[in-house]
């Protein structure tokens, strides 16, 4: 495999180089998945490229782009931007919080004319950047000294906060779990894991009154989702039975009942895994699973190849945030996570979600680009 | 993570161990590299196999919830224990949605005798108890009796009031309240009851004797689910065509379980004082119709079992049969003989008459009489209606019954009939109590299991070729017989007044349920090009209604073209031969 030989490396590759070290692979991957959703965007409309499928299209067109784009930048140029990625992210958040428009219950948008920007989903491939940033100027040592471990605590714990307050417990979780990755892969010992999540265990109780009504519901929803099979478990049950009824092969394309008859509103989104699942059955879903298993490994092979520290930490975070994605909406979808907000990786109908995964696998793809580039803790190429 | 104290750390990074120069291409060029690496390369490849675990599981789960779960009959509601004693007991539905239940509420008395001041007291009560004036409340209580009404069912805010009150004589009695909390959605099958809680209508009278003083809830047959599938599709469908109201029912085709009862117009339970003669009228099991060519396919039953006919016998269907004064033909006849797979395909009055003059009228009457097609059907309900039968039974009936006209019966006993056609034939009463699944729910032969294997390919012929396409679903094998009943006006037909219907099963390899579709008084639209026979209004509302709820009901779709299915539907539907029996 061409990404285990070393061609050691220690200046930045030219323009034409980078080009040619792209890996069109995890290009191909990534396309893979995005049509699979262009393909059940088309489906959810009755068969149409109206209302959301061509727009899906052209906003994956426009993310790919920037995706080789964002690898072709300078390993370095992103080190130095990652913090201020971080506070344009933040400060769109507090913009979301103080003028954002209201939907669905939760004021989470911000217009800003092309798009509906989703600051919450910026922040997640932001909060990556700028914790590998931080991550990599510190030693081993330093990540010994608890400390220091108050400011990437900090910048965890002010977007999952903010973003609590919108409300939108999924993707709180999701800030917080892939802090927690990072965390974990700059060296941060074992038992302090175990303190905080002992800590978290014991303020479940106390968070548990904090949370809104609804949230309540969907956490005894999941738990016992016929117990209130009209009200909060419909969806989750109407899940279950679309996936039920497409068996082993599925009910074909464009055939899948339970989804087109409107079952399950708002099946373009986060539920968009049961309309595969009920039209090309088992085998489709594992083949999508497959696919997203194929590019977070690729990932994490990249991140286990990368000579720098910045670019190791950026493509596991990217990866596991990628993971999360995946992984929490399929839990919740097949009821074994509650029903929190949480897209399906370039599948569903969403902007800023396929946007902003573009935008970090681009960075992933930026870290394979420069993979043998040894940086040293100011950023410059080099070792200490 | 940072509550800890921080530790001298000068002295502590002397202490610890030289983790530099490990095995990560320690040796090559670009220096000795971080302890970190190590441990995060480490914790990299621990995540990763997390990672992998986690999808491993996502995976085994959605083969669970892909294969494994069958979501048929789901988990039974669980109805928390009744802390209050009523005197009628809830309705559930089969999988224990609430139907009827009753909450307890006071009732206001007086007694007049010993109110100080009726003026006053109505004048103080009028404002709590909205609805009714001062006038008539002063009039009530200044009656000379010792006992009036005030007011049945108070909210407990109207009886905190009247407390507050302290008016003397006032009084109150525990009282209750019958709720429906479905509304219009099961009011033709629940029924309603009265202020004094006896039951009125529908299953709240029939089984009045088991709810009231009963603690566990009746629990029907319905499937709520179901049901608002059957009932919404039915109203879209009566909008659509302007019809004046329609009927829709499905059976389990083997216990013959009521699933599903619509009856439109309808009213809504809550408030049955709304309710009028026309939308308390259930046109399922009460109203009595000449059903049409739905008939026919009892016809090919009747004739087949009897061993006279068989798949290969023709008819001769080139010119109408006249009889005396009357005419039989054919709605878009073909003029020529026509096998009895293409009678049923075609639907040919003509075909059908002579069918059953082949069998003959004793054998006819005998078996209609044998599908209770003589008397009132049996149901959990109190509105049934009794068919009308001819009599004398002369050879003109016998013709026109064959195509389903000088006979009425409700759609209840066509239904019911039409489950032993299909279920290999065996005939049991439809029920709307659910049945204990351990328990074998009985029935009589009324076929053989060879005429009911016939029966089900030409139902499927109906709808893969005939006038039933509109109803097929790919996967779930429907198959039926789609009906357009001229409506008896007097002494003749109004041919402009139809009653379009399909009756049909679904899927026609193991037919699971049986269901009707019928609506009364359609208007062509222009995407029907304007017709409204059943083919056009009937056969596309039993197809969506089967699209919806066979996922529900657990019915995995077919590979229609696998040769077993093909093998086991095939229809030799065109050359006709010739019966023995019929005249050259």
């Amino acid at each position: 495999m061409s990404m285990l030989e070393r061609q050691p490396r220690a200046t930045t590759p030219l323009l034409l180089d980078r080009i040619w070290q792209i890996s069109w692979p995890l290009v191909l991957l990534l396309t893979a998945i995005a049509g699979i959703g262009f393909a059940l965007l088309y489906s959810a409309a009755g068969g149409s490229f109206q209302p959301w499928a061509q727009k899906q299209m052209l906003r994956f067109a426009l993310g790919l782009t920037g995706l080789i784009l964002v690898a072709l930048v300078d390993l370095r140029i992103w080190l130095r931007l990652a913090y201020v990625i971080y506070a344009v992210a933040l400060v769109l958040l507090v913009a979301v919080e103080v003028r954002g428009e209201i939907g669905m219950g939760a004021q989470r948008w911000i217009d800003v004319g092309l798009l509906q920007l989703q600051p919450s989903e910026v922040m997640k491939i932001a909060l990556v950047l700028a914790l590998a940033r931080y991550f990599h100027g510190l030693d081993l040592d330093d990540i010994g000294r608890p400390v220091l471990l108050i400011v990437p605590a900090a910048l965890v714990l002010a977007p999952a906060a903010l973003v609590l307050k919108q409300p939108d417990l999924g993707t709180a979780l999701m800030l917080g779990a892939c802090g927690g990755v990072m965390f974990f892969i700059a060296g941060v010992r074992m038992w302090k894991f175990a303190v905080v999540l002992a800590g978290l265990a014991a303020m479940v109780p106390v968070a548990w009154e904090f949370l809104r009504d609804y949230q309540k519901k969907r956490v005894l929803t999941f738990l016992n989702p016929e117990a209130d099979p009209l009200g909060a478990g419909y969806h989750i049950i109407q899940s279950k039975i679309a996936l039920g009824s497409g068996g082993l092969f599925g009910k074909g394309y464009l055939l899948g009942s339970q989804t087109h008859l409107n079952f399950l509103p708002e099946k373009q989104t986060d539920f968009i895994f049961t309309i595969l699942a009920e039209e090309w059955g088992l085998v489709g879903g594992l083949v999508l699973l497959g696919l997203y298993m194929l590019v977070i490994l690729y990932g994490i092979l990249i991140a286990l190849r990368s000579q720098n520290q910045f670019g190791r930490l950026l493509a596991m975070g990217v990866s596991s945030t990628l993971f999360l994605y995946a992984f929490i909406n399929c839990g919740m979808v097949m009821g074994l996570l509650p029903v929190v907000g949480v897209p399906l990786a370039l599948v569903s109908f969403g902007g800023t979600a396929m946007l902003t995964i573009l935008f970090g696998m681009g960075l992933v793809m930026a870290v394979y680009v420069h993979r043998d580039m040894e940086l040293n803790r100011q950023g410059e190429i080099g070792t200490d | 993570m940072s509550r800890d104290v921080p530790p001298a750390v000068t002295d502590l990074a002397a202490c610890r161990p030289q983790m530099r120069g490990n095995a990560f291409r320690g040796g090559s060029a670009g220096g000795p590299l971080h302890a970190a690496v190590e441990r995060g390369q480490s914790r990299l490849v621990f995540l990763a196999a997390m990672f992998s675990l986690a999808f491993l599981v996502i995976a085994g789960r959605l083969v669970d919830v892909t294969l494994m779960a069958q979501p048929a009959e789901p988990r039974a509601v669980q109805t928390p224990p009744r802390a209050v004693e009523t005197q009628r007991a809830d309705i559930v539905d089969r999988n224990g949605t609430l139907l009827a239940t009753s909450l307890p509420t006071p009732s206001l008395y007086a007694n007049p005798k010993i109110v100080p001041d009726a003026a006053e007291a109505a004048r103080r009560l009028a404002p709590i108890l909205v609805g009714s004036t001062e006038a008539e409340l002063r009039e009530r209580l200044s009656e000379d009796r010792s006992f009036v009404w005030v007011r049945r069912q108070l909210t407990p805010r109207q009886q905190h009031d009247v407390i507050r009150l302290g008016i003397p004589g006032l009084e109150f009695q525990r009282d209750e309240r019958r709720i429906y909390p479905q509304g219009r959605l099961v009011a033709h099958v629940v029924g309603f009851s009265g202020i004094d809680q006896t039951g009125l209508q529908g299953v709240e009278k029939t089984l009045d004797g088991d709810i009231r003083g009963a603690t566990a809830p009746v629990q029907l047959s319905i499937d709520l689910r179901v049901q608002h599938v059957l009932h919404e599709e039915l109203r879209r469908t009566i909008k659509e065509f302007s019809a004046i109201g329609g009927a829709g029912l499905i059976l389990d085709a083997h216990t013959s379980e009521v699933l599903a009862l619509v009856s439109l117009p309808d009213y809504d339970a809550n408030f049955p004082g709304t309710a009028n003669p026309e939308t308390l009228f259930n046109r399922v099991t009460l109203g009595v119709y000449e059903m049409g060519s739905v008939f026919k396919v009892l016809t090919a039953a009747m004739a087949l079992d009897s061993g006279k006919v068989n798949m290969a016998s023709g008819y001769d269907a080139s010119r109408p049969i006249q009889v005396s004064r009357f005419s039989i033909s054919d709605y878009k006849g073909k003029n020529r003989w026509l096998s009895l797979p293409e009678i049923i395909k075609y639907s040919s009055n003509i075909g059908a008459a002579k069918m059953a003059l082949d069998i003959g009228i004793p054998a006819q009457r005998a078996f209609l009489d044998k599908l209770g097609f003589l008397k009132a059907p049996h149901l959990e309900l109190p509105e049934l209606g009794a068919p009308l039968v001819p009599n004398p039974w002369r050879e003109i009936n016998a013709m026109t019954i064959a195509f389903g006209h000088g006979i009425s019966v409700t759609p209840l006993h066509v239904v019911a009939a039409e489950a032993a056609m299909v279920n290999g034939g065996i005939m049991r009463r439809p029920t709307l109590l659910k049945r204990d699944p351990a328990h074998n729910p009985g029935g009589v032969r009324v076929i053989k299991q060879r005429t009911s294997d016939d029966i089900r390919r030409l139902m499927r012929l109906v709808v893969t070729d005939g006038s039933g396409k509109k109803a097929n679903v790919p996967g779930y094998l429907v198959g039926g017989k789609t009906g357009s009943a001229e409506k008896a006006a007097g002494r003749a037909y109004r041919r402009k007044a139809l009653l379009s219907s399909f009756v049909g099963a679904f899927p026609m390899n193991d037919p699971q349920y049986v269901m009707l579709v019928m609506i009364d008084e359609p208007h062509g639209t222009e995407q029907s090009q304007g017709y409204a026979t059943g083919g056009w209004v009937a056969a596309p509302v039993f197809g969506r209604v089967v699209e919806r709820i066979a996922p529900i009901l657990g019915v995995l779709p077919i590979d229609e073209e696998s040769p077993q299915i093909r093998r086991d539907l095939i229809v030799q539907a065109s050359a006709p031969g010739r019966s023995p029996n019929a005249p050259r």
